[in-house]
């Protein structure tokens, strides 16, 4: 076969899958008449000249792989930490390319949005005064910190990594879900996975355009030094909770892509100067950047919790006084919160003077008595979510709730509220995946990372997909036994929507 | 007339401290009502490192390192403060529907200020058993002043004052379900109930006279540093109540600071390095009635 030619349509004697049927969701490779969707008749073609034998062998190859480079994640059981093998499907997701520009187009839109509504919420809170935002979504929120108010972080940004989560539903429309803020995880198994992908399909890699997504360590390294305060070469550190947190894994693999140390709160000193040093063997070293993925309340005992072991006492000082810079600035989390989220689409408009190019999910605030009515009156078909929290917590799936669990939300919103917000179901896409054996339709969202600094903006081409394991499931996350995919954009025609 | 105030606080701890880091809201701020004339600061061990600053509400704040080694710290505030006479209650004031109106939806910077107060903070709950117990003082129709003022004297009816009961972190639900606390609680609980109706209140602390005048009974929690809560009446500004006296805060009430809830305006807190594993705290407020100069 001819790679550079385009491929042949495959008839149905070359169906990889014969039986398999996405109805009635929208599925990222197959159309609804059991074809390959354009992007994916190459990938298509290839596994049916494989076949199931050989699917399954490089799906042992690709698990013994991952074990072998100790590609983990930590699951919390009975308040125990325990290290599980990182969950990899080996069938790929596609995107194609001019569907991926226009989404990478919405994030950088979306992001520099978020940036300047921070920045604004620390400054003049103009989004308030002229009536944008109601005053509760900032001076009501949780996550709004007071000793933030009048800091200026390098170029106004707030949010220099920000991990969004993407789903498309049976239309195939895609929405963000979620905007992560704080301390985004699962870049590392972004690049981790891409990696195995290369080393199981090898041939796919010299016969397909697939965007490469391995430029994010060293934009990542780039942004970092573009933030700091200081102009010669810049120490940069990645500041870690320790080897309990559940993304330990990534905090050391990302430190050793970077080049940099890793470091504890312990690790980190900061003197009457104002100044952040490491402790090392050589002495102190003062430190100009620090990858912070430790949560703002455990940041710095001075400021915010004072029992927190995890920080650095005077942190917040040092940050204030422009010393150091923090990667997120503290403070950033005002912005993805599920009431803020509702208001995205009005933020885009306020600061940019642009049209939204992604789709939000319409969100009924339960602060908002006709809202609270409707939510609660059709609570079984909705997703009732915490309005401050970030990453799953708290969020119960109505029409996959008990009456029990049905009904102690009924009374938490009723009791509460201001701190809920509830969004229609939206039947998440399915992908190709790998299940005892055989291929099956599997539920999937996407968690694209996007990069912002005082230089511009990068967005990891594809990003981390990830797939609920069992059928109907709508649970991708992977401390609940979710896995995860490659995520290819790749340069063919599309017909799907975008 | 003029106040002088002295609060002093002991610490002493089980093991030598090598450093503390300490924060203090000690300084009286100036308000509409008072002027602090002069305010020393004196903490010993002598400390190391020193600064000022205002926060976030406009209170004083004085940031201070010591280092040790240590096993006693004392920290001294001697303020004197000219509070002004007078009626503090407002002759005539809107509604609490108008008034919630007001702060819902309009933009003026007035109300955009007091909009900070109107929501539920780290140590105040709006939950609906706040306001459930709030809901009777708040009929269709009646002016703020007097649904206020009836919730202050409900709470004062329905409470008892218990020392030792509650810490500074006890929940509203906890306070709500036992009826008692100190004016600490029953400010919080007064916040958050005007906070559940939609309404701005913010956390006042301060202090009252130690000795009340001839004839007068000593008021409640006059030997240490007090509590109350103000209310945002709009057109008019912040009025004072005592929920714990069950009076309007007036002579004899100084105020050294105010925010949230009480851990915005803790008057000392800090991070300790060493001291062992526990700590006596002491705390002793006198507040005379001085002649000006």
């Amino acid at each position: 076969m001819d790679p550079l030619a385009p491929p042949a349509r495959p008839g149905a004697g070359t169906r990889a899958w014969p039986s398999y049927d996405p109805a009635p969701f929208f599925d990222e490779l197959v159309a609804p008449d059991g074809a390959p969707r354009p992007s994916a008749e190459a990938l298509w073609t290839y596994f049916a000249e494989l076949g199931a034998d050989a699917l399954a062998e490089r799906q042992l190859a690709a698990d013994r792989e991952i074990r072998a480079i100790g590609v983990t994640f930590t699951v919390y059981d009975e308040g125990v930490g325990v290290d599980r093998p990182w969950p990899f499907d080996i069938i790929p997701r596609i995107i194609p390319r001019n569907q991926w520009q226009v989404i990478e187009a919405g994030l950088v839109q979306r992001l520099s949005a978020l940036n300047l509504f921070i920045d604004d919420c620390y400054h003049d809170q103009r989004a308030v005064s002229e009536g944008v935002v109601p005053a509760d979504l900032v001076s009501g929120s949780p996550n709004f910190r007071r000793e933030c108010v009048g800091v200026d972080p390098p170029g106004g940004i707030w949010v220099h990594i920000c991990g969004s989560d993407l789903i498309r539903d049976d239309q195939g429309i895609w929405y963000v879900l979620e905007d992560n803020l704080r301390v985004p995880s699962g870049v590392s198994y972004l690049l981790e996975n891409r990696m195995v992908t290369k080393h199981i399909f090898p041939e796919m890699f010299r016969h397909y355009s697939i965007e490469p997504v391995d430029p994010y360590v060293g934009r990542l390294a780039a942004t970092l030094a573009s933030v700091s305060p200081s102009t010669g070469d810049p120490t940069i550190v990645v500041l870690t909770p320790g080897i309990y947190n559940s993304a330990y894994f990534e905090h050391a693999f990302l430190a050793q892509q970077l080049g940099v140390e890793l470091v504890e709160g312990g690790d980190l000193v900061v003197l009457d100067d104002d100044c952040v040093y490491a402790r090392t063997i050589d002495g102190l070293e003062q430190v100009d950047v620090i990858y912070r993925r430790v949560d703002d309340v455990f940041l710095d005992p001075e400021v915010f919790r004072a029992d927190s072991m995890l920080g650095v006492p005077g942190l917040m000082r040092a940050w204030k006084a422009g010393r150091v810079a923090l990667v997120n600035a503290p403070g950033a989390g005002i912005a993805d919160d599920k009431k803020v989220y509702s208001y995205v689409p009005d933020i885009i408009r306020f600061y940019l003077d642009e049209e939204p190019i992604l789709w939000t999910i319409p969100t009924f605030r339960c602060s908002d008595p006709a809202s609270r009515a409707h939510v609660l009156a059709n609570m079984a078909d909705l997703v009732v979510k915490p309005a401050n929290e970030s990453g799953g917590y708290g969020v119960l799936v109505g029409s996959q709730a008990t009456d029990e669990e049905l009904a102690t939300a009924a009374k938490e919103v009723e009791d509460q509220p201001n701190r809920w917000v509830a969004q229609p179901i939206i039947k998440l896409s399915t992908a190709p995946t790998l299940c005892d054996d055989a291929v099956a339709p599997r539920h999937v969202d996407l968690r694209p990372f996007t990069l912002m600094g005082p230089d511009g903006a990068y967005v990891t081409r594809g990003g981390l997909t990830r797939v609920a394991r069992r059928q109907g499931s709508l649970v991708v996350n992977s401390s609940q036994g979710g896995g995860s995919k490659d995520t290819w954009v790749v340069d063919a025609p599309g017909d799907e929507p975008s | 007339m003029r106040y002088r105030i002295e609060h002093r606080t002991d610490y002493h701890y089980s093991a030598p401290v090598s450093r503390c880091r300490n924060e203090a809201h000690l300084r009286p701020r100036d308000t509409d009502r008072q002027r602090c004339v002069a305010s020393d600061l004196v903490v010993e061990p002598a400390p190391t490192g020193w600064s000022e600053r205002s926060d976030f509400y406009g209170n004083p704040v004085a940031a201070f390192v010591v280092d040790g080694p240590f096993t006693e710290m004392t920290v001294t505030a001697v303020s004197t403060v000219d509070v002004v006479d007078g009626d503090p209650l407002p002759a005539v004031g809107p509604g609490w529907g108008e008034a919630l109106d007001l702060l819902t939806n309009d933009l003026s910077p007035a109300m955009l200020d007091a909009r900070e107060f109107c929501f539920e903070s780290p140590l105040v709950s709006t939950a609906r058993i706040v306001r459930e117990y709030a809901e009777p003082s708040f009929p269709p129709g009646a002016p703020l002043v007097d649904a206020v003022a009836a919730l202050t004297e409900r709470i004062h009816a329905d409470f008892l004052y218990d020392p030792g009961f509650t810490t500074v972190t006890t929940p509203l639900d906890e306070v709500l379900a036992h009826r008692r606390g100190v004016c600490q609680d029953f400010a919080h609980l007064a916040v958050g109930c005007v906070r559940s109706m939609g309404l701005a209140a913010r956390y006042v602390s301060g202090y009252l006279e130690t000795e009340a005048p001839p004839g007068e009974e000593r008021l409640v929690g006059a030997d240490a540093s007090h509590a109350w809560l103000s209310v945002f009446v709009p057109g008019w500004g912040w009025l004072d109540l005592d929920p714990t006296n069950d009076k309007v805060v007036g002579a004899g009430y100084v105020t050294t600071a105010w925010g949230r809830d009480y851990a915005d305006v803790s008057p000392l807190k800090g991070i300790v390095f060493g001291g062992g594993d526990s700590h006596l705290l002491d705390v002793a407020v006198d507040v005379r009635h001085v002649l000006a100069d």
